[in-house]
């Protein structure tokens, strides 16, 4: 309080009158002094400092996507002059797909008053100014305000108390040439490269962001990158304005950045560029209507919407068959024969165990979508089929299925792991066993709906979150009713054999399908990771192959020194295994070429997938053909065996000149989801096909040969 | 059972789905769209084949479009659009989640009060169409031509306010676009930068 008294005490004596701020709803305007007078011949610096109320913005002089610049229109005593706004430099605002530029909290806006050599010393001089705004949050309000200042004419001042050192302050912040700092720009299609070359030794600026002076140059929500050249230069991608207006001869605008650009010894945190535009530059394309746009690829129309019941028939259906995967099919065909043994003859508790179970598979495919809702809540870029995408849940599922089969084959029996108390509370707890048989269903069908129905279920998350759980609901009420029906007619035992050799024999067979799913696992890893990846899994199944079998002896009677080898075993599987666990998670680098998976000999015709390659293609004019893929899922390869790789289907692709790009999706890649979400999906396959002039063409998911050569004959 | 025909047991949609054009800009062919008008009435812009649309964006929440109806210029273009036989969709891409969103009763009776002319009134609740034709604004204007083909693209006019009175005498880009295409000639100013409040995507 004492300050302020003594603030405006001085402001007083100086004879300096600033009126009260004026408060609109939203933002409180008042005209501020950086000096407590005028001096005759000298400049002054005036700030309209507006302070908006929180969440609410104010806009630069390029307001972005929407928006309004602030003006300023002065009324001056004669021979005053005032200069332009000298802006401070902008934030970039998103507002959904969209990027502003302007202000939160409080802005100073400089503006330039000269004053004539001949006003005399003594006079007042009154500086006078109607302000204009837009304000917005989610709403916008343009709001105005006529604000004065009354200034002494004097010929020494000093700092203004209250604001001439904020003043000060945003004066020297102003974006500016720095030396040492040299920027060229060069039109390429649809991107502008600036190139920056920083003093010696300059650290790279990190959170570059380019704001362009003038609107229709740099789209202002396009993805901006900044790569580190060889001796001290940095080359950055603009990408050009979708809406391009004529005229775009020079690239002017503030570069800003967290860490700051060096200048001798310092860092400034805006620099101005004012560089002629060399080459030639189109209209960008739209970029995808994401958060943070990274690819320029054209949003499918609205995809066909199915109506929810045959969302839900579908999800029924594909429920069913999951029963016949080769993951879930030895595991549930056991535990339908264990029905036949005896203890599952009450009938009514036989009906409450298919409940249990159909209880079990649907709580946790809801639990799966929840948690998946969750993630993408969150921000995170996840399609189904992302348990797959890291390689800690393929060596774990390779694991699971491995000890499954190893129980089928007859290496050891659960039982003789679980000590006894334990498998008699299961046996006593008939329904929690049988829920838990329905959980154990559920994660051990994962590796196959990815495959089989990553694209189904995909449709079904970017679907309101009420209908995505109801999709799963369905998926799971279909996958648990066989076994439902199993226990509801228990008359289907009579039909069977006796309960005799057969049963181990096929128990054993059944054992196959696990390892060939274990087999598949592996393959995945591969492609995910390398070839050490796969070693280290390979190695990790025979070790833990050896402590079960050791541990089997053990307990069969053998001697104390087994179950120390089944011990040091299972602790040398733990340490070969961990670093798939540990290293694997990570993203695929951005922009990191995704390995050539080429079977055969030669150059693969395949261009690895970059955001900005579709693009360029496009607009370019040539046929492109992407193929969004993965490992793991199970229908891309057969796609792409049985058709892309059809020889027939080839030479159409040749003949008619189109670049053929593949997008593999078998590690988590956010560029490509954002890709796929443009695309309105959320999982592998799909297939668009770029045709110059015309809409892009979005493939069934499963192809027919005939399919591809009619939308390739539409070029 | 092969893996083919267990995959083909699956996937949801084997039909062939159009996808939308890549720059929407003039010169680019206009994205189809199918969305359920004030009435609940489905409106395709392919049903417009052969005449001349125009698509406007707008959000009666907007300072901007108020603007516009309450100086009577948006109106007085519809109607002279109108007599051209001249398609006017106006479209309101406010997402359902945002607070902004109006129902199509309350649009039908905002647009009733300012006496607008246009053809139908499209409620795009899930902002799909906004998305397809990257509309930034309120307003955000688009002319297609019969062969659906965009012929301008961005703002209303030329004066960038949200003033009533600037209206009157900016230079409307829409109508000027409208004379000169439905004239048979090319438009002058085919693509502009689009001003207004943001397009309520969430």
């Amino acid at each position: 309080m004492r300050n302020l008294t003594a603030t405006l005490l001085a402001a007083l004596l100086a004879g300096v009158a600033v009126a009260a701020p004026v408060k609109t709803a939203h933002v409180e305007a008042e005209l501020v002094p950086e000096r407590t007078a005028l001096v005759p011949g000298q400049p002054a610096t005036i700030a309209l400092r507006l302070k908006m109320a929180d969440g609410w913005h104010t806009y630069w002089q390029n307001p972005g996507d929407s928006g309004l610049p602030t003006t300023l229109a002065w009324t001056l005593p004669t021979g005053v002059s005032a200069g332009a706004i000298q802006w401070p430099a902008p934030h970039a605002l998103p507002a959904g797909p969209l990027v502003n530029h302007g202000y939160e909290g409080e802005v100073l806006l400089l503006t330039d008053i000269q004053v004539p050599p001949g006003v005399q010393p003594g006079e007042t001089l009154k500086l006078a100014a109607k302000a204009e705004w837009l304000v917005c949050r989610e709403t916008c309000i343009p709001e105005e305000a006529t604000l004065d200042l009354e200034l002494p004419v004097s010929d020494k001042s000093d700092p203004y108390p209250q604001w001439g050192k904020s003043i000060a302050a945003t004066k020297d912040a102003l974006p500016r040439k720095v030396p040492g700092w040299i920027a060229d720009a060069r039109g390429d299609g649809q991107k502008v490269v600036l190139t920056l070359t920083g003093p010696a030794g300059a650290t790279t600026p990190t959170a570059v962001h380019f704001f362009p002076y003038q609107e229709g140059r740099i789209e202002p929500s396009g993805k901006q990158t900044l790569v580190r050249e060889a001796n001290g230069t940095f080359a950055m991608t603009l990408p050009v304005a979708n809406q391009l207006t004529p005229g775009f001869t020079e690239v002017a605008g503030v570069l800003t950045s967290s860490n700051g650009f060096a200048s001798g010894g310092s860092s400034v945190h805006a620099i101005a560029v004012v560089t002629p535009l060399v080459g030639n530059v189109v209209a960008g394309v739209k970029p995808v209507a994401a958060a943070t746009p990274s690819l320029n690829l054209a949003p499918a129309a609205p995809v066909a919407q199915i109506s929810l019941l045959a969302a839900i028939v579908f999800a029924f259906v594909g429920g069913l068959v999951l029963n016949l995967m080769p993951c879930v099919f030895p595991v549930l065909s056991l535990k339908a024969l264990s029905l036949t043994k005896p203890g599952h003859g009450n009938r009514h508790h036989l009906r409450l165990e298919g409940i249990s179970f159909a209880a079990g598979v649907i709580v946790t495919f809801l639990a799966l979508a929840g948690i998946l809702l969750a993630f993408r809540a969150a921000g995170e870029q996840f399609g189904w089929g992302f348990q797959l995408q890291s390689p800690g849940v393929v060596t774990a599922l390779a694991l699971l299925f491995f000890i499954l089969g190893l129980n089928l084959s007859g290496v050891f029996e659960f039982t003789t792991l679980v000590p006894s108390s334990a498998g008699g509370w299961s046996a006593h707890n008939q329904y929690a066993n049988a829920a838990l048989s329905g959980v154990l269903a559920v994660v051990i069908a994962s590796p196959c709906t990815a495959p089989f129905m990553g694209a189904a279920l995909g449709f079904a998350l970017a679907q309101p979150a009420l209908l995505t759980l109801i999709v799963f609901a369905a998926l799971g009420a279909g996958m648990a009713l066989p076994f439902m029906l199993l226990t509801w007619y228990p008359g289907w035992r009579r039909m069977l054999p006796k309960p005799g050799a057969w049963m181990e024999r096929l128990k054993q067979f059944l054992a196959f399908p696990l390892y060939a799913t274990v087999a598949w696992l592996v393959w995945v890893l591969g492609a995910q990771v390398d070839n050490d990846a796969v070693v280290r899994l390979l190695v990790t199944l025979v070790v833990v192959a050896f402590a079960l079998w050791a541990w089997r002896a053990y307990r069969g009677g053998a001697a104390l020194g087994f179950s120390i080898a089944a011990f040091v075993g299972l602790v040398a599987a733990a340490f070969v295994a961990w670093p798939l666990f540990t290293s694997g998670s990570a993203d695929r680098e951005p922009g990191a070429p995704v390995q050539a998976r080429s079977t055969s000999g030669g150059v693969d015709p395949w261009q690895p997938f970059t955001p900005t390659k579709v693009s360029e293609l496009t607009a370019s004019a040539k046929p492109v053909f992407v193929d969004f893929t993965a490992a793991w899922c199970v229908t891309c390869q057969v796609n792409k065996r049985l058709v892309l790789n059809d020889g027939e289907v080839k030479k159409a692709f040749t003949d008619r000149g189109v670049t053929l790009v593949r997008a593999d999706w078998t590690r988590r890649d956010p560029a490509i989801t954002q890709a796929l979400a443009a695309l309105g999906r959320q999982g592998v396959p799909v297939y668009v096909l770029y045709r110059p002039g015309k809409e892009p063409l979005l493939l069934p998911e499963v192809l027919q040969r005939q399919t591809v050569l009619d939308a390739l004959a539409t070029i | 059972m092969s893996l083919r025909s267990c995959a083909r047991l699956l996937p949801i949609s084997l039909a062939l789905v159009a996808g939308s054009a890549l720059a929407i800009n003039a010169g680019t062919s206009a994205p189809d769209f199918s969305i359920a008008d004030a009435n609940g009435k489905t409106v395709k812009l392919s049903d417009y084949k052969g005449k001349f649309v125009v698509l406007e964006w707008t959000n009666p929440d907007c300072p901007f479009v108020r603007a516009q109806y309450n100086a009577e210029v948006m109106q007085a273009v519809q109607k002279e659009a109108g007599a051209k036989d001249v398609v006017w969709l106006t479209v309101n891409s406010t997402n359902k989640s945002n607070g902004e969103f109006k129902s199509g009763a309350e649009m039908n009776k905002w647009m009733k009060d300012k006496g607008a002319a246009q053809n139908a009134i499209l409620i795009d609740a899930t902002s799909a169409t906004g998305r397809a034709y990257d509309a930034k604004t309120t307003p955000h204007m688009f002319v297609i031509n019969p062969a659906g083909t965009i012929v301008y693209a961005g703002a209303i006019d030329d004066k960038r306010s949200a003033r009533e009175s600037d209206r009157k005498t900016a230079n409307n880009y829409v109508r000027a676009a409208l004379n000169e295409a439905t004239a048979g000639k090319p438009v002058t100013v085919a693509n502009t930068t689009p001003y207004g409040c943001s397009v309520k995507y969430d």
